[in-house]
């Protein structure tokens, strides 16, 4: 347990020392604040509902920014073999990396704070449990797509590589809510469970529903596992 | 006491590691030989367990490595080959950060930190970043990590690459030190490093052991004979009565100019014939101007031994090793 803490620490304070991920961040924030001010001044709701879903399109595109690098950096550089060998778990490098780029998510989503205080301020009527759920989903949904965005980092060695793969991934799981209408109406049900935008839409109505948090909790284990099970054979094979 | 039996490894049709067995006693230092692509990285990386192999067992004090990995690595220090670090961190976190995942005691910590910053030279670099530092001290900071939680095992690929004349130096007596208590495995291809450092010596070539033996084993291994470089200074120099009279010599070359000759000759390392020699040359009245004999070098054994040998040849005889080293002589 305290690997995974010195794992993301360490990534974490990485991380806040490079140049990209304050581009990273920058790009992010003006993008989402240009669509929080479209979206109040053109709708006038005081509610974050609008920021929400805009930011959970971008996540589509910046969370694999921030996750690309995780373990296709560590094997290209080869220290991989570094962490493989000391008396740590393979898991224990997966965790750190998810907590590490979850830490960087929520340090991003800390400037939503200055969307919340101008609602706050010249709103009324303000729903405040669905801000916070929303927020809180809004995180729980971006656990779900780093998890899926280390996978894809475990995968090839290429950064490059990895944010593409981590994109379509990412992207498939969003625009399923949008393929809804090609499924024969049997399967609807059974399809539109696997959209994220059909779990985050409680949590931004306010209401939590454990269902919803359990789909994010099983996305983030099932691709953690599959990251530690890619990594521990890639290891293992070291085909060249 | 390390043990490995009948270890294969292959990458695809390459079969990088094939069949080989050795162990290694605590408390020694044994030196992996070999040209590149010999298999003796992708050895190493299975005995710390970063690659498994095909087929075949390692055991650590009579413990497989892969009962209890946590506890295995815990044992072990182990330098990569290309000696991997974070380029953005500073060489002080990158030890900290080592010593938290292995779960060192900050006094503990404190304590190992002195020592490996002052044996590995670290004093100065200690708040600088690694991706600005030089080969050398890259290096040494892979040592200081491999070394930081005092391991009984050291597994080195390659420990003096990159680094100067006196860096290397420096590099080697800390490990002669570390070997006296410790059971340290390095590998080089630089011949005098293992000369100078290993207790035993393991060659390695084309995934196979052609010789597992003691350091100063080693040298009458294939040195039974030696080369002597004589010239002498006079008139009609006529050697041919001395080597009728000396069957055992062999000449092999000689170069007459006008009142000297240089002769090389080929002698039995047993035999002495210093004195038989300078009597004759005194009795002709010659003069000796220049007598040197050399050793077979373990350059010279490894040349002979990794060189284009017949696949089944685990242990060539002496014959075979000769005249290959012959052949290269003549090529020279």
């Amino acid at each position: 347990m305290k690997a995974i803490w010195t794992i993301a620490r360490k990534e974490y304070q990485l991380a806040m020392r490079s140049v990209t991920s304050y581009i990273v961040f920058i790009l992010f924030l003006v993008i989402s604040g240009a669509g929080f001010s479209a979206s109040i001044f053109k709708v006038g709701l005081a509610e974050l509902r609008g920021l929400y879903s805009f930011q959970h399109i971008l996540f589509i595109f910046f969370i694999p920014a921030i996750t690309m690098g995780s373990i296709a950096r560590e094997r290209s550089n080869g220290t991989i073999e570094l962490l493989s060998t000391l008396p740590i778990r393979l898991t224990h490098v997966v965790w750190g990396k998810i907590l590490a780029s979850t830490m960087q998510l929520a340090t991003l989503l800390v400037f939503n704070l200055i969307p919340l205080a101008i609602i706050l301020i010249f709103g009324q009527g303000i729903d405040i449990g669905a801000i916070l759920l929303g927020s809180l989903g809004i995180l729980i949904a971006g656990c779900a797509y780093i998890s899926i965005g280390v996978f894809a980092s475990s995968l090839p060695s290429n950064q490059v590589l990895a944010f593409i793969i981590a994109f379509f991934i990412s992207g498939f799981f969003y625009v399923i809510r949008y393929l809804l209408v090609l499924t024969p109406l049997a399967l609807v049900r059974y399809v539109q469970y696997f959209s994220f935008e059909y779990h985050l839409s409680s949590f931004m109505r306010g209401v939590v529903d454990v269902r919803d948090i359990l789909f994010f909790l099983a996305v983030i284990v099932i691709f953690a596992l599959l990251a530690e099970f890619n990594l521990q054979s890639k290891n293992l094979m070291q085909e060249r | 006491m390390i043990e490995i039996k009948n270890l294969s490894r292959s990458f695809g049709t390459l079969r990088a590691v094939d069949d080989i067995s050795f162990s290694v006693s605590s408390g020694s230092i044994t030196g992996f030989l070999g040209p590149n692509g010999a298999g003796k990285t992708t050895t190493m990386r299975m005995m710390v367990s970063y690659l498994r192999p095909d087929s075949g067992s390692i055991t650590i004090d009579g413990k497989s490595i892969y009962e209890d990995p946590i506890a295995t690595s815990a044992k072990i220090g182990y330098l990569p080959e290309h000696n991997p670090l974070y380029d953005e961190m500073l060489v002080l976190e990158i030890l900290k950060y080592v010593a938290d995942l292995r779960k060192m005691s900050a006094p503990s910590f404190a304590q190992r930190r002195a020592f490996v910053v002052a044996n590995c030279g670290l004093k100065q670099v200690l708040t600088q970043k690694i991706g600005t530092l030089s080969k050398g001290f890259r290096q040494r900071v892979g040592l200081a990590m491999a070394i930081l939680h005092d391991p009984d095992i050291l597994i080195l690929d390659e420990p003096t690459s990159g680094l100067d004349p006196n860096q290397i130096i420096e590099i080697r007596e800390l490990i002669r030190e570390l070997g006296r208590e410790k059971t340290v495995i390095l590998s080089s291809h630089i011949m005098q490093e293992v000369q100078a450092l290993c207790d035993r010596v393991l060659i390695i070539n084309k995934g196979k052991i052609v010789v597992d033996n003691d350091i100063d084993k080693l040298d009458d291994y294939l040195n039974d004979f030696q080369m002597m470089h004589l010239e002498l200074e006079g008139e009609a120099i006529d050697f041919s009565e001395f080597l009728e009279y000396h069957p055992e010599l062999e000449l092999i070359s000689a170069e007459a100019g006008e009142h000297n000759i240089v002769l090389q000759l080929r002698i039995p390392s047993q035999s002495d014939i210093r004195h038989d020699l300078a009597r004759y040359v005194a009795e002709n009245g010659w003069l000796i101007t220049s007598l040197y004999t050399q050793q077979k070098s373990l350059e010279e054994i490894f040349h002979s031994l990794t060189k284009e040998v017949p696949a089944s040849l685990t242990m060539p005889d002496p014959m075979t090793a000769t005249e290959l080293a012959r052949d290269e002589e003549e090529e020279i």
